[in-house]
């Protein structure tokens, strides 16, 4: 056995552990939706990349198996400290129908059985994997230079575009589509037919990594598909396609031929949101960018190579010291952008903006919506490789203050009631208010100036109260 | 918990092994044909489990060792594969260079080679060294980075030929190196007797020994006890040695020994009592 010293608890993890979102919205959809999408074997390899990793264990167990498992059998193959996430990932399973639950043996779904063993063995006929269009050496295709700034363009225009609406200017503006998107993911939003608007939840957003932005998009994307009379299977099917295909391979680019109506639709808003790259419109050719082809992987879905020529994006550019000074290696404008949500910026150099993290900056971006949370992992994933040498990475002092600005706020809460003033007498105030603390509806008392304040669900009965007992001294 | 792994692979690859292997006396034969198909499959499956997954396959010859492939060194052969609409690149590339490289180094191998020892812990050695190469950027960063080191490096090796008395010091200087770069060794024995070595490395590392009783039903032993990183393998039942053979061989004629003589300076062991140690003299 593994020594235990060498690993860190797996019986912990699992539970903090969040899945993917794309499984939250399959396991919503009926079985009949799921079995017509694992026809496809490339769906069933990006699906089975969303597992967990146990779950992925126990579909790859039962994979080559005939006949179905006795489920004590079955129980058999966990550890006791394993238990409570086998039942997790079972009960997962059974709900996105990949292994139906059943009180005596358990056997994967056949249909996601065999396209899975295909998609493993290869072969069969289902050309799920894109088919390749024939390569033309006179027009070769794009490099994966040139898609990748194709994709983090395209990118970098919806967030630069969403996070400048709430200062009012507006840069270029991405296409319609995607504003409508925007719109009706509650991201953004316009009062009385004005301009959009980002909202609190937009903010909040583009403090996101690019791998929950994308996929908060395309999931709205799909829940707008499903209203539009879009075939749900064929839309996602394409998806998960993409994210098998491969990145500017040898310069050639996959065939639109064997895309269905639905499928084909979908290039146009697919390439608005930058997942996927053509030469000129319409042509029955296409290149995913890597923004499609790591929709299923965990690495980083926006290239290194950005505009910063240092390629600072994946290391990291934010230096954070002591003082609240902040030091960003960028000339990006759009991180600058979102950095100006929550830091107050002093001085810009070619290279490098210079701010401070002040209370009212923190303030603006909490009443934006954005919480300290969201600001303390921000400023994490984007540490200068130098903080890391850190240990806290971030300063304490400038966390733990982010946090005390915005329990500052939660400082004063609001009620609605009612006021009881003017009693005639101290016996006429201390009847009512015993009457009023039975209710439990007191929220203030003052009995040298002879009133108080309660609460608006007690204000009928009270009034009613007062009512009936000036009636009956009447 | 759920991040890349590292698998490194050591094939046995001694064509007279293989042979005895696949002769139909045997109660179940496998034959490397249907062997390597059910390996590609679990190598597969290896790289399904997660984008980021590596693999590297190295492959144990009479007298050498050669790397058959590496998930990041391939750009050069991957123009070579033809696209195809059925199958998922990674795997097309994956598994032609791994055939052809195979069949390349069994073609070039010469009669009289044929009968030469296994290089098994060149192999051993070269994964090693393989997987040094590629935990070195985070080892040498700061130590709040080694922590989350995106690898879980592990070496599986598949053995059919019997254990090398000879090579016994070089096998258990591996073992201690695997053990400090924090390397689970796992071993698949699909024929032969039981190689007392290589379940001494399982044991020091970590990983877990197997003598398939069914060598005909291999990708589903692979896969029930190799397939899981050794992150998840606490909460999966993984088979462990009920007794482990813990003989060393003596150094001077390298025959596995019960009862030795153990120098009380340096360690060394010998079957016969000697005035002189001859390693520390």
């Amino acid at each position: 056995m593994p020594s235990a010293s060498s690993h860190d608890d797996p019986a912990a993890s699992t539970d903090e552990q969040t899945s993917h979102s794309l499984l939250a919205f399959l396991q919503s959809q009926s079985q009949n939706t799921l079995t017509r999408l694992y026809q496809r074997p490339s769906s069933c390899l990006s699906i089975f990349r969303l597992l967990g990793p146990l779950e992925r264990q126990l579909v790859m167990n039962l994979l080559w198996l005939e006949s179905a498992i006795p489920v004590s059998t079955m129980a058999a193959w966990v550890t006791r400290e394993g238990r409570k996430a086998y039942n997790s990932s079972l009960s997962t399973l059974a709900q996105l129908h990949i292994l139906p639950s059943s009180a005596t043996k358990l056997a994967l779904n056949p249909t996601f059985k065999s396209c899975l063993r295909q998609a493993i063995t290869g072969g069969g006929s289902s050309g799920s994997f894109g088919v390749p269009a024939r390569y033309d050496s006179s027009n070769p295709g794009p490099s994966t230079e040139t898609l990748d700034s194709y994709a983090l363009e395209r990118w970098e225009t919806i967030l630069y575009y969403m996070v400048s609406s709430g200062n009012g200017q507006y840069p270029a503006k991405p296409s319609d589509a995607v504003l409508f998107l925007l719109k009706r993911s509650g991201l953004m939003t316009s009062f009385r037919g004005a301009a959009l608007q980002i909202t609190s939840s937009g903010f909040q957003f583009l403090l996101h990594p690019p791998h929950e932005q994308l996929w908060e998009l395309l999931l709205q994307y799909l829940h707008m598909a499903e209203e539009r009379q879009m075939d749900l299977v064929e839309v996602l099917g394409f998806l998960l396609m993409l994210s098998t295909m491969e990145l500017g391979r040898a310069r050639s680019e996959y065939s639109t031929e064997n895309l269905s109506a639905t499928q084909a639709a979908m290039l146009e808003d697919l390439r608005d949101y930058g997942l996927i790259w053509q030469r000129n419109v319409p042509s029955d050719r296409f290149c995913p960018t890597r923004l499609a082809t790591t929709l299923t992987s965990s690495s980083n879905p926006l290239p290194t190579s950005s505009s910063t020529s240092t390629g600072s994006q994946a290391q990291g550019f934010i230096v954070l010291e002591t003082n609240y000074r902040l030091y960003a290696y960028t000339d990006n404008p759009l991180q600058i952008a979102v950095l100006n949500l929550f830091v107050t910026l002093k001085s810009r150099f070619p290279n490098l903006v210079i701010g401070a993290i002040t209370r009212e900056s923190v303030k603006k971006a909490l009443a934006n919506g954005i919480t300290a949370e969201q600001i303390i992992s921000y400023l994490t994933t984007h540490a200068h490789h130098q903080m890391r040498r850190h240990k806290p990475l971030l300063p304490v002092t400038v966390q733990d203050q982010i946090r005390l600005w915005e329990l500052e706020k939660n400082r004063v809460k609001s009620q609605e009631g009612y006021l009881y003033t003017a009693f005639a007498s101290q016996a006429d105030y201390e009847y009512v208010l015993n009457y009023a603390k039975q209710l439990d509806v007191v929220l203030w008392e003052s009995p040298s100036r002879r009133c108080f304040f309660g609460s608006l669900e007690g204000h009928s009965n009270i009034r009613g109260f007062i009512e009936r007992r000036t009636a009956g001294n009447a | 918990m759920d991040k890349a792994s590292h698998l490194s692979v050591v094939i046995d690859l001694s064509p007279t092994q293989w042979h005895l292997c696949s002769q139909s006396s045997n109660p179940y034969p496998l034959t490397l044909q249907s062997f390597l198909s059910q390996l590609l499959a679990f190598f597969n499956s290896h790289i399904a489990c997660k984008d980021e997954n590596t693999l590297a396959v190295f492959g144990a010859f009479p007298g050498k060792s050669v790397l058959l492939y590496s998930s990041t060194t391939i750009a050069a052969e991957e123009h070579s594969v033809n696209a195809d609409a059925n199958t998922y690149r990674p795997f097309k590339v994956l598994d032609s260079t791994i055939m052809g490289s195979i069949r390349n180094q069994l073609e070039a191998l010469e009669l009289l080679e044929a009968e030469a020892p296994i290089g098994l812990v060149g192999a051993i050695t070269k994964s090693l060294c393989y997987i040094n190469r590629l935990t070195i950027p985070s080892s040498s960063t700061t130590p709040a980075e080694e922590k989350q080191a995106p690898l879980d490096p592990r070496i599986l090796i598949f053995s059919v030929s019997p254990d090398q008395s000879p090579s016994y010091i070089p096998i258990m200087n591996s073992i201690f190196s695997a053990q400090k770069l924090k390397v689970t060794i796992d071993v698949c024995k699909i024929y032969g007797p039981d190689s007392v070595f290589l379940q001494q490395a399982a044991h020091l590392t970590g990983g877990s020994y197997l003598h398939l009783n069914r060598p005909d039903a291999v990708l589903q032993y692979l896969t029930m006890s190799f397939l899981p990183p050794p992150g998840i393998r606490q909460l999966l039942s993984v088979p462990t040695q009920d007794k482990i053979d813990f003989r060393a061989a003596c150094f001077c004629h390298k025959k596995i020994v019960d009862i030795g003589f153990v120098c009380s300076v340096c360690l060394s062991i010998f079957c016969n009592p000697v005035p002189v140690c001859s390693t520390c003299r």
